[in-house]
């Protein structure tokens, strides 16, 4: 009987021993999306290479109508999300979580957001500037986008997020409540819950490596 | 013998725990509270920021507490101001609640979110609901 409690004791330890070590290591993030195969030869030898899928160019405005491009977020890691201001259901709780990340993050000039309207029609510049004031965040860091209704859908499509018109969803539109992390290389390394704060503990966190890991830039 | 007394024991549990307690006004007032407000104004009641007013420990809860029942129902539109800041939004009805659903609702805003004793009843509530339906 005695035996068998130690045996216990000493394999619950053990597990105890190997979970804690499994958790100092950071997680490597997988590069997320479409990607091809492709033979090349490089010194005279074959070799296998794995392309994986860049986000593409973009055009979008920002609360201040500024231009926002791929060049605006150029070596920053940066997170992507979709939303419209009159949005009824899921869109204050993620606008919710993702002022944490913006708070969290506030002092890194390295780390962007993206906010995307799906709603261009009624979400003007002036009304995601109104937006952005009564949430309280600066332009500098988190970019309230509005622009082309096809253009936005498409690089909705493109994150592979789900957006889209819907006369029966509250607010007339049904989306994703996704967060995207995009690394230095414009490559999507996590999706995230953005209506989860469980989610976006962990979205935290993988920024904070992305921003740390320079190596990943390849 | 006995695992067949276990068994009515734990059946009777699985019903006093599972059933009794949704009939709580309480308890179907938080769950009427997720469903219907929770998403602008948040887990606990507290806002978002200039966006979406407080509920919780609001002054302005306080000081139109007769007046929940139709916000919750009817809607609010324009300027407002909660715990020192100005909102300036548009609050959508919620004409498919009962009278109790709202009731419920009250309850939870007032003693849970506000620390109330004391809020309308049912037949108060269906009084202010009769006076603001014109509106």
């Amino acid at each position: 009987m005695e035996r068998r409690f130690w045996k216990g004791a000493i394999s619950a330890i053990l597990l105890l021993v190997i979970g804690a070590s499994c958790t100092q290591e950071k997680r490597e993030l997988p590069v997320l999306g479409p990607y091809a195969v492709t033979d090349v030869i490089t010194d005279g030898k074959l070799i296998t290479d794995t392309a994986y899928t860049q986000i593409r160019p973009f055009l979008f405005y920002d609360q201040d109508g500024a231009e926002i491009t791929e060049a605006s977020v150029e070596g920053k890691v940066y997170v992507s999300d979709f939303f419209f201001t009159s949005c009824p259901t899921i869109c204050p709780k993620m606008k919710q979580q993702m002022l944490r990340v913006y708070e969290e993050y506030y002092d890194n000039p390295n780390l962007l957001l993206l906010s995307h309207s799906i709603d261009p029609k009624r979400d003007s510049v002036a009304r995601l500037k109104e937006f952005a004031t009564k949430l309280g965040v600066e332009s500098s860091k988190w970019h309230l986008m509005t622009g082309n209704r096809d253009s936005i859908y498409s690089m909705a499509k493109h994150y592979m997020i789900a957006a889209q018109e819907d006369g029966k969803a509250p607010g007339g539109f049904a989306h994703s409540g996704a967060f995207l992390l995009v690394d230095q290389n414009r490559q999507i390394r996590g999706i995230y819950d953005g209506t989860d704060p469980e989610d976006v503990d962990v979205l935290i966190d993988d920024i904070e490596g992305l921003l740390n890991n320079t190596k990943d830039e390849k | 013998m006995r695992s067949r007394a276990g068994a009515i024991l734990i059946l009777a549990s699985v019903f006093i725990g599972g059933s009794g307690c949704d009939y709580k006004p309480r308890n179907q007032g938080k769950s009427l509270y997720n469903a219907n407000c929770l998403s602008c104004h948040m887990d606990n009641g507290e806002g978002l920021e200039a966006l979406f007013p407080p509920l919780a420990n609001a002054d302005y809860v306080l000081e139109n507490a007769d007046q929940l029942a139709c916000i919750i129902r009817y809607g609010v539109k324009g300027e407002l101001t909660v715990n020192g800041v100005k909102y300036d939004g548009e609050m959508a009805g919620n004409q498919q609640l009962s009278e109790t659903e709202v009731s419920n609702i009250v309850h939870y805003i007032m003693v849970d979110l506000n620390h109330q004793e004391s809020h309308s009843g049912i037949t108060e509530i269906r009084a202010q609901l009769e006076n603001c339906k014109e509106d």
